[in-house]
This record gives C-alpha cells, sequence and structure tokens, in this order.
C-alpha cells in the first residue's frame, strides 16, 4: 500500500511544510540574527587582537579569516537549533503526543523532518548575517566546489545528530519531572565541547582525541572546520564519524521510543 | 535620610515576599538557579582554556576576566532579585499595567521595580561572589570593593533597564528594541572593554554604557584604585538618572492618555 | 462481518496514578472506563456525553488505538484498534477540538496538501476531493489565508475539511463547537450533519452543548463513572429532557402572577421573572401568551438549559416525562 516513494515524498513534504511555515515569519527570525552580529563582531576583535598580539599568521591552522568564518559557521549551527526537546517534553506533559497516533506517521520521524525544514530556514537566515559580516570585515575565504560539496552533506548530518540527541532528552520527560537541566547541559557541551567558541586544535593537547570522539564535535566543529579548510581526508574522517553518531543514537531512540511508546498505550501519555 | 531607610525596608519586604513566592515552587526555582549557575561556569571555563594558550590579552589576564564575569554576573543577579521587573517595563507600559501600581502611596518607579523577582538572577549573584572568592581569593579590602562595585553595577543595570523599558512611552511596543539593546549591552559587559576601538568605544561609552561595567571597575580592582572605582559609580549614577528623566517624562504622556490607543 | 461501524463490550481501562514522592509513593487504581458495551451502526450519528471524567475521552481513545483497554473488546469497522492500529487510522479521521492540525502560519491550502502526502492519497484523488471540500464547507475564500487570521469559525470549518481528505468512514469529533458564536456553531453544526447524511459516515461526537446533540446526532448516549446511564434516540431524548426552556423576562411593572402547568419559578424579583418551562406540557406559543398576559413586557430572552442540567437531571431521576407539578420556591 505504501511504497518507499510515497513514504519519503510524506516526509519531504512536511520538512518543505515546515520551511515554509518558518519563513512566514520571518521577521521573528531576523530579530535574532541581531544578536549573532554582536557576538560575531565581538570574537572578530577578540581574534583580531589575539593575532596580532601573537603575531602569529595562523592559530591551530587557521588564519584570522579562516577564523571568522569557523565561528560564523558554528554560530549560525548553535543558533539555529529549534527547541526540539521542549517541544517533545510537553508533547509528552500534555498527552498531545497521543494525537500523533492517529495518523499514518511515525513521530519521531515527523518530529525530526519537521525540525530539518526549520532549521535549514534559520540556518540560511543566520548563515547569510554571518557571511555578510565576515566578507566586509575579513574578506572570503579560499573555497572550493568540491569543499562546497563536502560541507553540503556533513551539515544535515550534523542536524540529524543534534535532533536525535534532544529527541532524546524530551522522551526523558516520561520519566523525569524536568528535563530542563538536561537540556541546559546537553546544549552547553555542545557549545563548548563542540567548538564553538574556539576550534578544538586550541583545546589542551591531551583532550583533543576524547573531543573529537564525541559527538558533539560531529555537530559543531566537523562541519565549520571543513567550510573553511577543506579536506578529503578529514572529510571521510568527519562523515565517518556522523555516521557511526547516527547509528548509536537512532538505535537509541528506537529503544526508549518503544519503552515510551508502550507507557503510551497504557496510559495515553 | 528616613525616606531612605523607608524605601530600603520596602525593598527587604518585597524580597522577602518574592523569594516566599518563589520558593513555593522549590524544586523548579532550585534547578534554574543551579542551571544559571553552571551556565556561567561555562563561560569561565572557555576563558581559562583561552588564556591556557593565549595568557594576556591586551595586558588583561585570566584573574581579570574572571573578575569582571564575576563581577557583571553579581551586578545583573542583583538588580534583577530586588527589581525583577525592571525587565518588564516594556511590558508593563504596552499593555498599560501602570495604573494598578499608581493607586499606592509610594513613589511609582522604585515600588514597580520592587514588585516581581527573576529566579535566575539568584544563579547570577551567587554565581559571581562564590566564583570570586574562589578564583581571585581576593583580601579583604579587594573582596569589600568588590562587593560595592557590585552595587554600583546593579544600580547600572536597573537604570538601563529602565530606559530601555520606557521607550515605549514614545515609540508603542518596543519590547523587541528594548529587548536587543539589553541584549547589547549584556554581550558587551562581558568581555574585556579594551578589545574595542574608534566608534564602537565612544558607543561603549554611551549607548551601551557597558565600560563602567567591563572597564573602570576592573582597573580600580586590580589597581585598587578609588578614582576608577568612583568613576565606575559616577556612570551608573548617569545611567540611572537619565532612565528616571525617560521614565517620568514619558510618564506624563501615559497619565494625559496619549497612550489610550495601545492599552486597548 | 456486521454492519456494525464501531462494536464495544465490556470495555474497561483502569490507570494506575501514583501519588507523593520517594519512599512514600503510593499507587492507586483509578477507574476511567468502567463497563461500556455498544453497538454503533455504519452511518449513524452519535453524540457521546458526560462530566467531565465520565470516561468520555477514554474511550475514544481506545477506539482511535491510541490506548489498549484493560478488559473488554471493540472492534472499529471491524479491526481491533489497539493491534490494528496502522490500518484504522486511514480509515478514521479526528477531530480535536482545541487541538489544531492546521499549521498555523500558514493558508489552510498548505495543510490539506501535506494532509494529501500524509495520507499518500494519489494526486488526481486528492484534487478532486479537496475541491468537493473547499466547496461543501464553504472554504474557497480563505483558502489562501494564514490560518492566524482565520476566525475561530473558518477555522474549525477547515479543520473539519482536513480531517476528511482522506475519506475516512468513522469520523471522531472531541468537542468541535467549543468557543465558537452563535451564528458558527450552528453552521458547523449543519455542515455536519448533513455530510453525515449524505455522505453515509459514521459521526462519533463528544460535546458539552445541548444544541450539538439536539442538532447534530440521531442517538445519545450519557456515560457517568465509566458506565452507560443512558442510551436512547436524541428524539426521544429531546421528548423527555431537551423540551426544557429557561425563560427571563423583565417587565415594565410588577406583573400579575405567572402560574400555568409546565412552569416553573426559578428566582423572581420586584420586575424580573425567569422561569423554567417544559414545553411537552405547554407548547412555546401559549408559554408566550401567558407571559404577556401578566404584565407589559421590557425585555425577553430564551434559552436551553444548559446541559450539565440536563445531564444532572438524568442521573437524578428515572426516565419518564416530567409532570411539571413541583412549584416554585
Amino acid at each position: 500500500m505504501s511504497s518507499g516513494i510515497t513514504v519519503a515524498d510524506k516526509y519531504w513534504w512536511i520538512s518543505l511544510t515546515s520551511a515554509k511555515s518558518n519563513l512566514a515569519y520571518l521577521a521573528e527570525i531576523g530579530s535574532r540574527v541581531f544578536f549573532l552580529g554582536v557576538i560575531l563582531y565581538i570574537f572578530l576583535r577578540l581574534w583580531q587582537v589575539t593575532y596580532s598580539e601573537t603575531g602569529s599568521q595562523t592559530l591551530g591552522g587557521l588564519s584570522l579569516p579562516q577564523m571568522l568564518w569557523y565561528l560564523a559557521i558554528t554560530e549560525s549551527i548553535i543558533l539555529s537549533g529549534p527547541r526540539v526537546a521542549q517541544s517533545v517534553d510537553q508533547d509528552v506533559r500534555t498527552g498531545a503526543i497521543s494525537i500523533h497516533f492517529i495518523r499514518p506517521l511515525s513521530y519521531p520521524l515527523y518530529c525530526l523532518f519537521n525540525t530539518l525544514g526549520e532549521r535549514a530556514v534559520r540556518f540560511f537566515v543566520n548563515m547569510s548575517v554571518g557571511a555578510l559580516i565576515s566578507v566586509v570585515f575579513v574578506g572570503f575565504v579560499p573555497m572550493n566546489w568540491l569543499g562546497f560539496f563536502c560541507f553540503l552533506t556533513v551539515l544535515p548530518l550534523a542536524f540529524v545528530i543534534d535532533f536525535l540527541g534532544n529527541f532524546l532528552i524530551g522522551l526523558a520527560a516520561f520519566w523525569l519531572e524536568d528535563t530542563n537541566g538536561l537540556v541546559l547541559i546537553y546544549s552547553r557541551m555542545t557549545m563548548i565541547l563542540g567548538g564553538m567558541l574556539i576550534p578544538l586544535e586550541l583545546f589542551p593537547d591531551s583532550w583533543q582525541a576524547t573531543l573529537k570522539m564525541l559527538p558533539f564535535s560531529a555537530v559543531v566543529y566537523g562541519p565549520a572546520r571543513l567550510f573553511v579548510s577543506p579536506d578529503l581526508a578529514f572529510y571521510q574522517d568527519i562523515l565517518f564519524r556522523q555516521v557511526v553518531a547516527c547509528i548509536f543514537f537512532a538505535l537509541a531512540v528506537a529503544f526508549v521510543f518503544r519503552i515510551a511508546s508502550r507507557r503510551v498505550f497504557a496510559n495515553g501519555g | 535620610m528616613r525616606t531612605l531607610v523607608n524605601y530600603l525596608k520596602l525593598a527587604a519586604a518585597y524580597t522577602r515576599l518574592n523569594l516566599d513566592a518563589q520558593l513555593e515552587y522549590r524544586g523548579a526555582f532550585y534547578s534554574q538557579v543551579v542551571a544559571m549557575f553552571i551556565n556561567n561556569c561555562i563561560w569561565v571555563w572557555f576563558w581559562v582554556l583561552f588564556f591556557g594558550r593565549f595568557k594576556v590579552l591586551r595586558g588583561w589576564d585570566i584573574n581579570d576576566v574572571v573578575t569582571l564575569w564575576c563581577i557583571a554576573a553579581s551586578g545583573f543577579g542583583l538588580a534583577h532579585t530586588v527589581c525583577g521587573n525592571a525587565l518588564q517595563l516594556a511590558v508593563l507600559i504596552a499593555r498599560g499595567q501602570l495604573d494598578v501600581w499608581m493607586l499606592y502611596p509610594r513613589a511609582l518607579l522604585p515600588h514597580i521595580l520592587l514588585g516581581r523577582m527573576s529566579a535566575t538572577a539568584w544563579g547570577d549573584a551567587i554565581f559571581g561572589y562564590i566564583v570570586y572568592l574562589i578564583f581571585v581569593k581576593p583580601d579583604l579590602p579587594h573582596f569589600a570593593l568588590f562587593v560595592a562595585l557590585t552595587v554600583s553595577i546593579a544600580f547600572l543595570f536597573v537604570g538601563f533597564s529602565i530606559f530601555t523599558g520606557s521607550l515605549t512611552f514614545f515609540l508603542g511596543n518596543s519590547e523587541s528594541l528594548a529587548e536587543q539593546w539589553r541584549y547589547a549591552m549584556i554581550t558587551f559587559s562581558t568581555y574585556p572593554a579594551t578589545l574595542f576601538e574608534g566608534a564602537v568605544k565612544i558607543l561603549l561609552y554611551t549607548l551601551i554604557p557597558a565600560v563602567f561595567v567591563s572597564y573602570y571597575p576592573i582597573i580600580a580592582l586590580r589597581q585598587l584604585s578609588l578614582s576608577h572605582a568612583l568613576i565606575a559609580v559616577a556612570g551608573s549614577a548617569a545611567v540611572v538618572a537619565a532612565g528616571v528623566f525617560v521614565f517620568y517624562y514619558g510618564l506624563r504622556r501615559y497619565e494625559s492618555g496619549n497612550l489610550m490607543e495601545m492599552r486597548g | 462481518m456486521s454492519d456494525a461501524a464501531v462494536t464495544i463490550e465490556n470495555l474497561r481501562k483502569t490507570f494506575t496514578l501514583q501519588t507523593g514522592k520517594g519512599l512514600k509513593r503510593t499507587s492507586s487504581e483509578v477507574v476511567a472506563v468502567d463497563d461500556i458495551s455498544l453497538s454503533i451502526p455504519s452511518g449513524q450519528s452519535v453524540a457521546f456525553i458526560g462530566p467531565n471524567g465520565a470516561g468520555k475521552s477514554t474511550t475514544i481513545k481506545i477506539l482511535t488505538g491510541i490506548l489498549r483497554p484493560t478488559a473488554g473488546s471493540a472492534t472499529v469497522l471491524g479491526w481491533v484498534p489497539w493491534t490494528d492500529r496502522k490500518k484504522l487510522v486511514r480509515q478514521i479521521g479526528a477531530v480535536f477540538g482545541q487541538r489544531s492540525q492546521l499549521w498555523y502560519h500558514l493558508p489552510p491550502r498548505d495543510t490539506f496538501e501535506l494532509l494529501g502526502k500524509i495520507y499518500e492519497l494519489p494526486k488526481n484523488d486528492y484534487t478532486k476531493r479537496r475541491d468537493m471540500l473547499i466547496e461543501r464547507f464553504g472554504i474557497g475564500t480563505f483558502l489562501d489565508t494564514q490560518v492566524r487570521k482565520l476566525s475561530l469559525g473558518q477555522r474549525m470549518r477547515a479543520e473539519i475539511a482536513a480531517s476528511l481528505l482522506h475519506h475516512p468512514r468513522v469520523l471522531f469529533l472531541d468537542e468541535p463547537t467549543i468557543g465558537l458564536d452563535v451564528m458558527a456553531r450552528q453552521e458547523l453544526r449543519d455542515l455536519i450533519r448533513e455530510w453525515n447524511k449524505e455522505e453515509g459516515i459514521t459521526v462519533f461526537l463528544t460535546s458539552h452543548d445541548a444544541g450539538d446533540i439536539e442538532y447534530v446526532a440521531r442517538r445519545v448516549v450519557v456515560v457517568n463513572h465509566g458506565k452507560v446511564v443512558l442510551d436512547d434516540k436524541v428524539s426521544s431524548m429531546r421528548r423527555q429532557y431537551l423540551g426544557a426552556k429557561v425563560l427571563s423576562v423583565k417587565y415594565h411593572d410588577n406583573p400579575a402572577a405567572l402560574d400555568f402547568p409546565g412552569a416553573t419559578i426559578v428566582k423572581s424579583s420586584q420586575y424580573a421573572v425567569r422561569l423554567e418551562v417544559d414545553t411537552q406540557v405547554t407548547a412555546i406559543e401559549a408559554v408566550m401568551e401567558h407571559i404577556l398576559k401578566a404584565g407589559s413586557v421590557a425585555d425577553i430572552t430564551i434559552e436551553d438549559p444548559p446541559l450539565e442540567e440536563v445531564i444532572a437531571h438524568i442521573y437524578s431521576q428515572p426516565p419518564q416525562p416530567s409532570t411539571g407539578e413541583e412549584d416554585g420556591e
């Protein structure tokens, strides 16, 4: 009855509708962009001063223009994150989650594609502002089509991993009274350990192996680093780690969601 | 002087009342406080990492930057535990909710400001004092000056919130403008002011008066310099004066009913 | 297979409720549905009513496959909802009162398009069905207006049309008219009734509003404490319970005493009278005559008694025609 194509079409439309819906209130997203502008300007100054005081051409293997572009991308990734955990938490607590069971849809997949659509729009808006600021202050970074293509393949995977992590936290609402603490810790881990403020290369040397193993780096550091210095070996490495993280998290979500749905069927959420 | 004591008593009463109200939802309150504490710690951690690599930035070392984070957080926290409504001013004005407060036999502005407490602000306030004590390990004069300066900075933040919130009197609902302006102020307040030059530097002395958080108090503490401390206090006083002036000037328009259309 | 759209036999559902914290935690069992049996023939419209916590929404959740019952059996369109949920959901539609399935920032057209994809409708079929619903529900004029700009009545019409896109054979409506104004409410009732009549779709409706039941349903099932208290045709229920009207009359002067069969004075002050009238005993025209005779009328309103009152009535007395013998205070 449902072929693979119609199912794919179904979820693709969810993303598309979600993107459209977010475009409908671009003005609101626009106001959030202001914050991105302020923080990028401050970081520009911070690194300008740091480069000139150390007198070095590159820090952690990145030149100043690369550094600013790197930060523009990491900030855009972080600031484009929809409130997935909060909305799942809400659905669980209000019982709205059960409404999703009366349609031929999978709730996790529905949330995933809804999130991807929203995030695509918000990332695009953020990135436009980030790129504008970067071009104005430091100019372009050397780019090639291959690098850009690589970036475009790892970015969606980064979003998927981030979604899965947040979705898991949201599902914790079945057992915990309050998930806000977890959300905050997860988001701060993503920022710091993911390398939003400083590239992982500038962390203490002894930490780097561990940091690169953690899924946070696959969400933030990986895509941004790939964008500013495209490198096929690095691409393969990051892609591999993203796929592993995706599989691992997806299995965890599938497992937890099975237990959670049993609770829905018994208690209505 | 009697009035001042009187208002301090009122402030204490309100703070106690607000705290009791917050503690009704103990779990939520503590988790918000802890969350804010952790959030601030992460930023300090970032600076520790940064200075682990670079040691000195425009003459600032890790102690200066941690002091900055502590003094800014405690100042901000103090401001909004006591005057939690400062952040809500734009909303209160736009929805015509000042009327309620006009019925009391107390000066309008301080009374409004005291009417609410922000739970996360407790996290900020506590964070600043504790981390300063543990990380910077000050002697008594330094700590005394630190505490005095957090009070000065608290006045600055309250004054700034009054100023931006009161714009609603003139511009209609400017909630989002006020919010973004405050965002800029808070963000600039947590980075060394010495990073900025030219036009931006002028901005930090005027429209976004962050130097009275991120420059003078830090120098005052580093050199135990009374003159820098006095400039910081003067800056706060100026911002509070500007805020109060704009508020009462705007209030005349409110009372005259010119703003009826936006209350509906 | 019988032609019953819905069958329920000895359905029971209990929840475990946990109270207290930590070691003091105790769990107790709460009975939501005690013992409900019901059979709804295909194409019937049924109103399912009862006070909050009576077991209405639990029953709906079981019938839509969301909840698994503790005991008893049920089928919807021949399927057991909780085991055949995935097959069943393509055949049923549901509107949950205040929980919208329309995208708030987008026009209804976009939600329709998406639902077409979600239910995997073939393109031609979808377009034909959508255009038909647009015409029947009169939503053409605001099809391209963002949902947040629609009136509640328009929104509800779009909402119900959206739930019919995939040709459901059973439609569950949970408080569909809540919050609507009088006009919009009546419009929506007419639409649902006509749709039920012409398309032969089975309608299962819960409501707090006596009007919904009178104008939409043909059969009414009253539940309380998880049990069926009354199961009857709406027409006979109307005869017994919905015949009452509440009249508030204001006079210019002190009116003469109002005393006629079937009338109960609820409240009276100097110039005003509020009375409940059983129109089975005295027809509404005759009631008006009595009222006008009593004095010079300044103002008058006629209302249906609220459903809560009707239900309370049902619980408090055995189902027999009221005689209107009891007197005012």
